[in-house]
């Protein structure tokens, strides 16, 4: 069984179609990685999972039950833009507010707990409204994962995180999920940050999904490179540019080349025209490179 | 209950979702000033009409009292569907416009702060919601009739005017404007649903259902076709009216079915209306 299962879903703001046709599969134990561009369709796929918005057609269901089901609703956990606390109440207060709200037994060390995970119990007594974004984003977080959801779905949870915070989120993330049960649905455009801890991917695109994955089938994927440094990059350049299709500088300055090739060969090549590599590696593009190579339709 | 390899999955029941959201609105209620300023206002405005009316003009002459008892404050002295004077209307009928306001800031917070949005992920109904609401704003409206009485009492007797009165008529009128509260709350709630994204609108049309003004419309037309008024007690500026200085439980026997029915009706308006809309 399937934590979330979506068939066909579809939505439309008038004339305009913001998911059109979109099937979703989130396995019970995963963290999926939800990526797509600004006005793909994430948060809109999101809120429909969230039952805030009806579908204009499909379906979606969460742990085998339609997703309306009250049962299955009681057990969600959602970050969706920003959380909904009440600005001139305490953190503690709004933390508790929500565990009035889904009736959670033992309210107060609930919320103790929570505080404690997202390392926010000093500053339960601050008001919400004098949080900090990194600060307001862990209470979102803290919120969601009061009452032991089995479903987090979380927008931009890494949003207004320091390094420490997406730390402490990844070690959260991994946590919840250990028991095979749990679920989150994370969508971010840190993508760096998401591989550290995504086990799927779904990427959308105008609506549609154009891919899901595992992290494994993404690593199979991800073509491999050999990147170097040398003493004349533009000379460099145009060498390889004559032999190999693909070569690019990235943003550390290492002149990469996509081709299948080894370092070896490039090595000679370059030395018996006179160029003298002082570094060379080989590597993988991430999820960040994978996922702008789909974008631009390059693969 | 159900259970999925290990999962389980509980439907909570309605007395334990309504419990949990009616503490938290009423949580909200007592601990933010809004419900505080209303209240205020509902005893200063009757307090300051009643007082000022006794005061003299710029002459030195003393104005003409707009009422003639302090009962009057509370409610006017028979059944009116057409105001005749600013006094038949400003009596504790001006609370279901002050709720109006008041309700609208409290919905309005509701979704200005994404509240809404953590509420209906979860397993919160759309119709708790309304039922909520209603019930919460219904209470802080009726504590405002019981500030506007003391207000206005307070007022009417600073002022000097005279206190005779049919002691069980003043009663009933009080409790009849209290029972007409959930009536108007729950108007005020489905107007808010259903300008949601527009706080700005839901306070004028608050403001503007609050005054009756549909109601005293109507009336009006009533009266020029000398038609019978009775059938107006069916709405809720109507059945307001009834709760007057000459009500007998009768009044009473209206107020509560009328208010009861139009909280039924906009209840499960609002509700199919959240259920089809765009929540956030």
């Amino acid at each position: 069984m399937n934590a979330v299962e979506i068939k066909n879903l579809s939505k439309s703001f008038g004339p305009k179609m913001a998911v059109c046709g979109l099937d979703m599969t989130v396995p019970m134990g995963a963290i999926y990685g939800f990526i797509g561009e600004n006005g793909s369709g994430k948060s809109t796929t999101e809120k429909m999972i969230c039952g805030l918005i009806p579908t204009s057609g499909g379906s979606i269901k969460l742990y085998g039950k339609d997703y309306t089901d009250e049962s299955v609703r009681a057990r969600m956990g959602v970050l969706i833009e920003a959380p909904g606390c009440f600005p001139g109440l305490t953190v503690w207060d709004n933390m508790m507010l929500q565990a009035e709200n889904l009736s959670v037994p033992n309210a107060e060390q609930e919320v103790i707990k929570v505080l404690k995970t997202v390392r926010m119990e000093g500053a339960a007594g601050n008001k919400y409204k004098n949080c900090s974004l990194g600060m307001k984003q862990r209470v979102g977080i803290a919120m969601a994962l009061l009452g032991d959801p089995t479903l987090l779905v979380l927008d931009e949870p890494l949003n207004g995180l320091d390094a420490d915070g997406m730390r402490i989120m990844r070690e959260v993330f991994t946590d919840i999920i250990k028991d095979g049960q749990h679920s989150i649905i994370v969508s971010s455009h840190l993508l760096g940050e998401l591989q550290k801890v995504a086990t799927h991917y779904g990427i959308i695109r105008h609506g549609k999904m154009l891919v899901e994955m595992t992290a494994e089938e993404l690593d199979a994927s991800c073509r491999t490179y050999v990147a170097l440094h040398s003493g004349d990059a533009n000379k460099t350049k145009m060498l390889l540019g004559c032999k190999y299709s693909r070569v690019e500088e990235d943003e550390a300055g290492y002149i990469r080349v996509y081709d299948l090739t080894t370092p070896e060969e490039v090595v000679q090549y370059l030395y018996s025209n006179g160029i003298c590599v002082t570094e060379i590696k080989t590597d993988k593009i991430g999820l960040e490179e994978y996922y702008i190579d789909l974008m631009k339709g390059g693969r | 209950m159900t259970e999925n390899r290990g999962l389980k999955f509980e439907s909570p029941t309605f007395g334990e979702r309504i419990k949990g959201m009616l503490g938290v609105d009423l949580y909200r209620l007592f601990h933010t000033p809004l419900f505080y300023i209303f209240l205020a206002i509902a005893a200063i405005i009757p307090a300051m009409v009643s007082a000022m009316t006794m005061l003299p003009d710029q002459s030195g002459q003393k104005m003409e009292p707009l009422y003639s008892n302090v009962w009057q404050i509370i409610a006017a002295t028979k059944t009116l569907y057409v105001i005749e004077g600013i006094a038949d209307y400003a009596n504790m009928n001006m609370v279901f416009i002050f709720g109006g306001i008041m309700v609208s800031i409290f919905i309005g917070h509701d979704y200005k702060s994404g509240y809404v949005k953590q509420l209906f992920t979860t397993h919160a109904k759309k119709q708790d919601y309304m039922i909520s609401k209603s019930l919460v704003c219904a209470f802080a409206m009726a504590c405002m009739c019981v500030s506007y009485f003391i207000g206005g009492t307070a007022g009417g007797l600073l002022a000097g005017y005279e206190t005779d009165v049919n002691i069980g008529s003043l009663i009933v009128a009080i409790f009849g404007k209290m029972i007409m509260s959930l009536g108007w709350a729950s108007l005020y709630t489905f107007l808010n649903v259903i300008f949601r994204r527009y706080f700005g609108i839901s306070v004028a049309s608050s403001f503007f259902f609050g005054t009756g003004i549909l109601i005293i419309g109507a009336a009006a037309i009533v009266e020029s076709l000398s038609l019978p008024t009775g059938f107006l007690n069916i709405f809720l500026y109507g059945a307001s009216v009834n709760a007057n200085l000459a009500s007998g439980i009768g009044s009473l026997l209206i107020c509560i079915p009328v208010s009861v029915t139009w909280a039924v009706i906009y209840n499960v308006a609002g509700t199919w209306l959240l259920n089809k809309c765009d929540v956030y």
